[in-house]
């Protein structure tokens, strides 16, 4: 029983996404804006350039988690499974000395596959979201460090393989703005997530799970099905992210990865992704990832001390959610 | 029928419990209340009655604090106040029951009624004297009921009752109930009429607000008509006709049809259940369905209707039993197998499990659909999803600005047409209805009634599960009666309200000690 | 033997602390230091001394450092903002040497010197490195082991990891010198605890589970080592337990005698000469190749020696 007729909502609602990009755009905007003036050495093409670096491999990680937060799931295992799938790029790379593209297919495919496990644990098995795929962190931060033998593994048997993330192709180009491949990827990443969501039957589903799942059951959809092959595509998009950062580093390195979920987490909701599913888009997520990304880099420009960049990074996240919750409120 | 008489209610008191007069709610946008008013005596059931959105909810929040009004005058016992939380609200003696109950389920009954004024002695919680609060409470409204029970396991009846007993625990003189039946069968509903009764009788004034004109008539002494955020008038309820009151409502006269059965026995059957069952709640259904034909379903609460639904849309499972659709026996296993036959279910809770709230009413009706809209590329065809929804919303008149609204803004009445709409698009001609007008106003119940007639009319095969009878009457071809998961007899449309409840209430002699086990334990 | 070394040692520092008469800087330079970690007290210390060497030298002075050991790319990120600030000159421990090698060209294009300590960095552009000779300064934890366990008799370690610089070094320095000097000591069991108390302590009593004669442990660094004193403790052994950096805990533990004795690096003074190679740098002067910032025993009777206490932190 609502008693507030809709009208005024109605046309208000429409806009939410749009709206929201704008919110988060905003802000990115205003950060961007206090750290120029604050510093000359903020808006120079390389420090641009170095923030894109920055922000590609989470950025890539937040798409992936953001897919699974819009079915109203979590995924806590985005970090360490990255991890895991640049450590197989590094045994088809440097243990079997196969060519490049295998080992890129390789950590995609192992990302992809580990995306179909968590899925089918949360969608056959029930197992809620947050506890399957914290279990599956702690597995593939093991396999890992296992596969590993705790050691980085280096690809210094594959010429070229660094170029990935590091080398330019819009730089040979147009040499004065050397963007990184790795950006590049990210934004093409962006792009396919975008497209998924919006144009297909699976993003259709992925909005229709979140929104209500026992719905979308009894109007005969295998639930199942289509949810396991969102936990696989965003598996997949991780295996992405585990390709650049093992080209970033030319190496693979066992250990990393845990605590990485939860910045893909925050650039998600900063985003406006929400937590409770049903809602959430691309381009908020990768701006989301930017303001993360300018904010670390902005400070450090500034010089203010490490302890600090923290109390301001999260902060920052309370407030942006917070606007979130505002501009909700006052629809 | 009406129990107090405007003579007796004169003699309770001569100031109002509650006044409230030239109420405004603006929201952004939106005017709900425009020179509302409304007033409550002492020992008076006052029913508030309109459609949805007329701003009967909206009135009763400014009275109990959650909204503040805009202009208009409250005055409790005659003293002009300001409420401005539902702190002070329950402090001047105002409580709601709503219609979602706000109990926690893993306390206890009594833990519930002292939430936040827990008795303590030297600081510690004294479950002892709490308990026996709560058991005087109960004994005061001859309740029969342990404090120590944890709510998750009373019934939506007796949570109710726990909700009532919450509000006269903060000595409420004024108490709001919406929708207070929705879910309660109809001996339960006696049991809360009579604590309406005594209530009444001990000089609180209840407001009620429920869609059902036969309660409405049963319980409440006058009725106060909203529209549109309006006042529109108040009436005394013995007195007033049924139809007067409901053109009040919709503000012009609704015509009732007549049933007309049509004849379909050339039709072929559509959908045959031979031998369903599931433990205690199916028992041995067998009955079939022809095209253009309205089964209807009656029978009480927990007779086994919906969970015979669910079974044959194999949303839950089914233990033995076969189902033939169009002459062919088929398996159906889970919701996607039944679609794949052409079964739709409309479930009884739309918000719950029919309709997916976040979404817009376009990928709502095509959400079954999607398949078929998905090119070889993977891309989904927009254009035609759109040109669908279209269709459809123009079909079924459902009331939305445009195929891209969000579901959940939709009224009720029109969410069950776009429910509707995701089966016709998915050309099911099998269609079950799940308590169709739950929650649906009275205007928009006789346009869904004339849906489904169409829907027979062009040769759909439909089954109509409710649990009131005048529904059921209105509606069905033919009337399955089911009790304690049994069907115990199918009816030609038209039979008595009499023959409905003889056998819905025919229970099977061999399991009555059986039964009165369970029901102990 | 023991003497010796810890003479050697005390000598070295003593002629740095020597060496590092202040000079005054005409130019407010702005170094940026890099570490490999912030939040552990050895970090804070190697702060400290970067903070008093700004301070002594008239300079401004940055430090930063991911909030793990296995965060490579973050530690990249903050080399490649502190780049975009343009500094003087930068500090820089490598979490790994591979992964700054671009950034690190980048610097020295940019005609930015770079002075590496700690760990150090696996490649050419850094001008010097400030750092402990982990391996030597190991291998005295083993003949302080030697001496206390009786020259025979099983021992153990519990290191950090096995992928960084120090973790391997320590191993090594220990085990090679068991190996070469005493033939009567085996170690029975090497175990990586990631510098981890909780982890380290449970890795301790599966090894004193496993080996009821075990004579000592040796922990290689602060987190490691409060493990291995966890451990001894709540198993009520007495076995000898040789530690390595310092900090409030591990020093009452060696007061209580639960811990032997320990290495200590000298963090402050690698901060220091950090900042001061710096300096030296950008004034044009020579700088040798490694600068060893020296490393000594302590015990509960020397700790506190003025020059021990120096070095000591909390």
């Amino acid at each position: 029983m609502t008693d507030t007729t809709a009208p005024a909502q109605k046309s208000g609602i429409r806009f939410t996404g749009a709206f929201h990009r704008l919110l988060a755009f905003s802000g990115l905007i205003a950060l961007v804006l206090v750290f120029s003036l604050a510093s000359p050495n903020f808006m120079q093409t390389q420090n641009i350039l170095a923030i894109l670096q920055a922000t590609a491999v989470n950025g890539v990680l937040a798409i992936a988690v953001t897919l699974v937060i819009i079915t109203g799931g979590i995924d806590l295992s985005v970090g360490t499974l990255m991890t895991f799938c640049a450590v197989i790029a590094g045994v088809i790379l440097t243990y079997w000395g196969l060519p490049m593209p295998l080992g890129i297919i390789g950590a995609i495919l192992a990302g992809t596959a580990s995306g179909l496990i968590s899925g089918t644990v949360v969608a056959k098995l029930k197992v809620p979201p947050f506890i399957a795929t914290l279990g599956m962190m702690l597995i593939l931060k093991g396999l890992s460090l296992v596969i590993s033998g705790t050691r980085p593994i280096y690809f210094n048997d594959t010429p070229g393989f660094n170029q990935i993330a590091l080398g330019s192709v819009v730089g040979q180009i147009i040499p004065a703005v050397p963007v990184p491949n790795g950006v590049m990827i990210l934004f093409a990443v962006a792009l396919l997530a975008s497209f998924v969501l919006g144009k297909t039957a699976l993003g259709r589903y992925t909005f229709a799970l979140g929104s209500n799942e026992e719905a979308v059951r009894l109007s005969g959809v295998n639930v199942d099905r289509w949810k396991i092959g969102v936990y696989a595509l965003s598996g997949a998009i991780v295996g992405v992210g585990g390709v650049l950062i093992a080209s970033r580093l030319n190496s693979a390195q066992p250990a990393l990865g845990q605590g990485y979920e939860l910045e893909a987490i925050a650039a998600v909701v900063i985003g406006g992704t929400s937590l409770s599913g049903g809602r959430g888009t691309v381009l908020g997520t990768l701006i989301g990832a930017l303001i993360i990304s300018v904010l670390a880099n902005g400070l450090r420009i500034l010089s203010v001390a490490q302890e600090w960049q923290t109390v301001v990074t999260g902060t920052i996240i309370i407030l942006a959610v917070y606007a979130d919750i505002l501009r909700r409120r006052n629809l | 029928m009406g129990e107090g008489s405007q003579a007796e209610l004169a003699s309770h008191s001569t100031t109002p419990l509650v006044e409230m007069t030239g109420i405004d709610k603006n929201f952004p946008g939106v005017r709900a209340l425009s020179q509302a008013r409304f007033e409550l005596v002492p020992g008076e059931v006052h029913a508030l009655m309109g459609e949805n959105g007329a701003g009967k909810s909206t009135l009763m929040k400014v009275l109990s604090g959650v909204y503040a009004r805009d202009a208009g005058v409250v005055k409790l016992n005659g003293e002009p106040v300001e409420i401005s939380s539902p702190r002070q609200a329950q402090d001047a003696g105002i409580s709601i029951i709503h219609q979602e109950l706000a109990l926690m389920r893993d306390l206890t009954a009594a833990q519930n009624i002292f939430i936040g004024r827990e008795p303590r002695r030297f600081g510690i919680l004294d479950e002892g004297q709490l308990n026996r609060d709560a058991a005087a409470i109960f004994k005061s409204m001859n309740l029969k009921l342990e404090p120590t029970v944890l709510v998750e396991n009373l019934t939506i009846a007796k949570q109710q009752m726990v909700e009532i007993a919450k509000a006269l625990s903060y000595r409420s003189r004024v108490l709001i109930m919406d929708e207070p039946t929705a879910a309660l069968n109809d001996a339960e509903i006696a049991e809360l009429f009579a604590i309406i009764n005594r209530l009444k009788a001990e000089g609180v004034g209840i407001v009620y607000i429920s869609h059902k004109m036969d309660e409405i008539k049963r319980i409440s002494d006058r009725v106060t008509v909203m529209r549109d955020g309006e006042y529109v008038g108040t009436v005394p309820a013995a007195e007033t006709p049924i139809e007067t009151i409901i053109s009040m409502m919709v503000g012009r006269t609704l015509t009732n049809e007549a049933l007309v059965i049509p004849n379909v026995a050339d039709q072929p059957v559509a959908l045959e259940v031979r031998g369903l069952n599931r433990g205690r709640e199916i028992r041995d259904v067998s009955f079939s369905v022809r095209q253009g034909e309205i089964l209807g379903f009656a029978g009480l609460m927990g007779a086994g209707r919906t969970e015979v639904a669910r079974a044959i849309f194999g949303a839950d499972r089914k233990e033995s039993g076969e189902i033939w659709v169009h002459g062919q026996r088929v398996g159906i296993t889970t919701p996607r197998d039944a679609v794949a036959k052409g079964i739709g279910y409309l479930s009884e809770d739309r918000k719950l499990f029919g309709l997916a709230t976040g979404l817009d009413v376009r990928n709502n009706i095509a959400l079954a659909s999607l398949e078929r809209f998905t090119g070889p590329t993977g891309v989904l065809n927009e254009a035609g999803m759109e040109a669908a929804a279209k269709d459809y919303i123009r079909q079924l008149a459902i009331k939305t600005p445009s195929d891209s609204q969000e579901a959940r803004l939709l009224s009720g009445g029109n969410q069950q047409k776009v429910v509707i709409a995701k089966w016709l698009l998915r050309d099911c001609d099998i269609l079950i209805f799940d308590e169709p007008t739950r929650g649906i106003d009275v205007g928009a119940k006789s346009e869904i009634y004339k849906l489904l007639n169409n829907l027979a009319a062009q040769g759909k095969a439909i089954i109509v599960i409710s649990s009131e009878l005048p529904e059921i009457l209105r509606l069905s071809h033919r009337i399955a009666v089911m009790c304690e998961g049994r069907l115990t007899g199918i009816l030609p449309g038209g039979s008595s309200q009499e023959e409905i409840m003889h056998l819905a209430t025919m229970r099977e002699a061999a399991m009555m000690p059986d039964e009165e086990v369970r029901r102990a334990g | 033997m023991l003497n010796r070394r810890t003479l050697l040692g005390a000598i070295s520092a003593v002629a740095m602390l020597a060496a590092s008469t202040p000079v005054m800087a005409q130019d407010n330079y702005d170094i940026a230091l890099i570490s490999k970690g912030f939040q552990h007290q050895f970090w804070q210390a190697v702060k400290a001394g970067a903070d008093q060497a700004a301070a002594d030298l008239g300079v401004t002075v940055t430090f930063e450092g991911p909030e793990t050991e296995s965060q490579v790319d973050r530690q990249m990120d903050m080399l490649a903002a502190a780049l975009s600030r343009q500094p003087d000159a930068i500090g820089f421990a490598a979490l790994d040497s591979q992964a700054a090698t671009p950034l690190l060209q980048q610097a020295q294009d940019a005609g930015i010197p770079v002075i590496a300590f700690d760990s150090g960095v696996d490649s050419d552009i850094p001008l010097t490195t400030a750092t402990t000779d982990n391996v030597a300064a190991a291998a005295l934890a083993a003949d302080v082991m030697a001496e206390l366990i009786g020259g025979e008799g099983k021992v153990a370690i519990v290191a950090h990891d096995q992928t960084s610089r120090t973790g391997i070094d320590r191993v090594e320095g220990f085990s090679n010198r068991i190996k070469e000097a005493y033939p009567n000591i085996e170690i029975v069991s090497v175990q990586y605890g990631g510098g981890d108390q909780l982890q380290s302590t449970e890795i301790t009593k599966s090894i004193l589970l496993a080996n009821p004669d075990l004579k000592g442990i040796f922990g290689a660094n602060e987190g490691s080592v409060l493990g291995v004193a966890n451990g001894k403790q709540e198993l009520g052994s007495d076995i000898v337990v040789i530690g390595y950096d310092s900090g409030a805990a591990q020093k009452a533990f060696i007061e209580s005698g639960v811990i032997a004795g320990a290495i200590t690096q000298n963090p402050v003074g690698i901060g220091y000469q950090t900042v001061q190679a710096a300096v030296s740098a950008l004034k044009g002067e020579e700088l040798p190749e490694i600068i060893d910032t020296g490393f000594y025993y302590y015990n509960a009777d020397n700790m506190s020696d003025p020059q021990i206490a120096a070095v000591l932190y909390d």
